[in-house]
């Protein structure tokens, strides 16, 4: 099991530096620098740059932004002078994972309850209801449910704040419920069709044949079943979710650090960007190596290979 | 002398479909005595899953059985039976053992504690005298090393051991009759003899009765002490082991006779039965066996012909043996094995 943790961890530094490298090459395709001002001076401009290190030769830049980066420092901010980027990441990114961590919490609890629903009512009124809510779910986008969210409870019934984050609990409502809706629909579908699966599966009919009553074998055999695989859902979705919080933040001013990307893509803040880029990778391959590992914890079939 | 334990009279069962009704079982009657191994026989889709599953009162959803189809068990037609009455009778008077060890135990859940259940549910014991009696329920099935495995999971375990669990679950809550709905098909030759006498052997030690399952008349000779041969949702003919395997009279016991591979070379042959079994959403008139049967007479495909003592222990369903029927010859196969028959009858006189 460490073993495998281990090489998982060597494998995912060096997905990182793959990452890393990419994107570092990628900013210096991007036409454009963040000083075109025309009121700069050339002697200012090159004072800027040498303050940056941008009059270095790029494999030099490269060397220095990879000996910083292996050491949590991915340079200062181009438009915010004198903020270091892991320090702008650093403040931001606790709210985001917050927001991201209760949209899933809420997400997968709710689809874990909606898909046995499902289930155990194949192709009658709930289901029915349950598979059009979910098919729905997966297909409008989260910034469309923020939306419409803050147009139903922000002004036709003001019941939440719309905006702001960190003076109450209210206000992290209505951005977790439009994350959350995503992975709720996800794990709904999922969940029901592995339930399905599951009642119909031989040892569903063993266990009814030991006795049991159908409650006794939905609680004692169904549910563990399909609950289990719910898990290879987690990296996915939190995917998803990463991407969907950019938009969220936008929507409910949430100073997250989707919000600090959106922003400093039209400000050409390369050092935020590239930052942001690498840490939003590091956060999905850890959630993807903690579900495996869950799995494997869980998953007594997973437990021993 | 009989002393019956379960008496199945009359059985029908129809399942709905989008297609019609599946008459998978038309009237069945039977009798299960204290003790003894009946073996239900016959080809793939006569109906002897059905049967084992409307005595489990686990049949599908879309099953529909008439009124006047009983089973009657200690004085009970369990067709009465309200869903919490069977969920009592369920794993505890009547067990049963599944076809494919890979997947009727559950994946997630260690088989000590799988051996336990019934213990739970049917004795009330507590979680730790229920896996204390699964301990012993393994060491009685032969899992070498119990104590170290019963915290184990299924995919740890061979099939074989794996359907030494499913026989100790069956048998953890000592039920008085025992289903086995072909209990060896998904295992190889050698692991297939132990089960078989794993389920002999202890049938002894808890005289309980089985209903033994199974389209394989080959392993029936070692198991059964009698024999109810399936055809199309009916059962044609019954009788002991003997006389099935060496007196047998319907012409359907004859071709299941004869593509049973044997090692018997002086029987010997193998030779399938041509055509296919009717279409049970519109079963034929007559016997349902005549457009198969080479020896079928012109009643057959206008009456059903009732059953015909050939013995106090024998019935087979044939015009064949209607008086007014002309004498046939059977195939050379079956001539030897009413030859042997004579044989033992010689020898028994
Ligand atoms: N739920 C159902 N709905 C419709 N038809 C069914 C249903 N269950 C069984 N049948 C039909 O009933 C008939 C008997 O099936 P059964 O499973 O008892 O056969 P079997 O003798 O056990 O065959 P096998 O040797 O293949 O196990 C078949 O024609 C089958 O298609
Ligand atoms: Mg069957």
């Amino acid at each position: 099991m460490w073993k495998y943790i281990f090489k998982r961890l060597v494998l995912l530094v060096f997905t990182l530096f793959l990452v890393t490298t990419a994107t570092f090459f990628l900013m210096q395709i991007m036409p454009g620098t963040p000083f075109n001002n025309p009121k700069l001076t050339p002697e200012a401009l090159a004072q800027l740059k040498t303050t940056y290190g941008l009059d270095l030769p790029v494999w030099q830049q490269y060397l220095n932004y990879l000996v910083g980066a292996a050491h949590g420092d991915f340079g200062t901010s181009f438009q915010y002078q004198n903020q270091s980027v892991s320090m702008l990441i650093g403040q931001r990114l606790p709210v985001s994972a917050q927001l991201g961590a209760q949209a899933l919490v809420v997400g997968v609890i709710a689809g874990l309850f909606m898909g046995a629903a499902s289930a155990r009512n194949k192709n009658n009124k709930i289901d029915g209801t349950l598979g059009i809510i979910s098919t729905l779910g997966i297909s409008i986008p989260s910034f469309i449910l923020g939306i419409v969210l803050v147009y139903l409870f922000g002004f036709k019934w003001p019941l939440f704040p719309v905006s702001g984050w960190g003076d109450s609990f209210s206000q992290t409502i209505l951005p977790t419920l439009a994350l959350a809706v995503s992975p709720a629909a996800v794990t709904t579908r999922f969940v029901r069709s592995e339930m399905i699966e599951s009642l119909s599966s031989d040892y569903v009919q063993l266990a009814k044949a030991k006795g049991l009553s159908a409650k006794e074998v939905v609680n004692q055999h169904a549910y563990r079943n399909s609950m289990i695989p719910v898990l290879t859902l987690i990296g996915p979705m939190a995917a998803g979710l990463l991407t969907g919080s950019t938009l969220i933040e936008q929507i409910f001013s949430i100073p997250g650090i989707g919000q600090q990307f959106v922003l400093s893509i039209p400000s050409k803040d390369f050092p935020v960007i590239m930052g942001t880029t690498i840490v939003y990778s590091a956060m999905l391959m850890v959630m993807i190596l903690i579900t495996d590992i869950l799995t494997a914890i869980v998953d007594p079939r997973v437990r021993l290979q | 002398m009989s002393n019956p334990i379960l008496k199945v009279e009359n059985l029908h069962v129809n399942f709905n479909t989008y297609a019609g009704t599946v008459q998978a079982i038309r009237d069945v009657s039977f009798d299960l005595n204290k003790g003894e191994t009946l073996a239900i026989v016959g080809e793939s889709g006569s109906g002897k899953s059905v049967t084992t599953k409307t005595l489990m009162g686990l049949n599908a959803k879309n099953a529909s059985i008439p009124d006047n189809s009983r089973l009657i068990f200690k004085d009970r037609n369990l067709l009465d039976l309200k869903e919490e009455e069977w969920q009592t009778i369920r794993g505890n008077e009547i067990a049963m053992i599944f076809q494919d060890p890979m997947t009727s135990l559950d994946p997630t859940m260690k088989i000590g504690m799988q051996i336990a259940e019934p213990l739970m549910k049917h004795r009330k014991m507590k979680k730790e005298d229920a896996l204390k009696r699964a301990l012993e329920l393994m060491k009685g099935v032969g899992i070498p090393n119990s104590e170290e495995h019963i915290n184990d999971y299924p995919h740890q375990w061979s099939g074989g051991m794996r359907q030494r669990a499913v026989v100790a679950i069956a048998l953890a809550a000592d039920p008085e009759i025992l289903i086995a709905d072909e209990p060896t098909t998904a295992l190889d030759v050698t692991i297939q003899a132990q089960i078989l006498n794993l389920m002999k052997s202890l049938q002894k030690e808890t005289s309980s009765s089985i209903i033994f399952i199974t389209h394989d008349l080959g392993v029936v000779a070692g198991m059964a002490n009698r024999v109810a041969v399936m055809y199309a949702g009916k059962i044609v003919e019954y009788g002991t082991v003997d006389e099935i395997f060496f007196n047998p009279q319907h012409p359907y016991t004859w071709g299941l006779l004869n593509s049973m591979p044997t090692t018997d070379t002086q029987i010997g042959s193998l030779e399938a039965i041509p055509g296919t079994p009717p279409d049970l959403l519109d079963p034929p008139k007559g016997d349902a066996f005549a457009s198969r049967n080479v020896y079928a007479l012109a009643i057959d495909s206008k009456e059903e012909p009732p059953f015909f003592k050939v013995s106090d222990t024998h019935y087979a369903a044939t015009w064949l043996l209607d008086e007014r029927s002309p004498k046939v010859t059977p195939p050379v196969q079956i001539q030897k094995r009413w030859a042997r028959w004579q044989e033992i009858q010689g020898q028994e006189a």
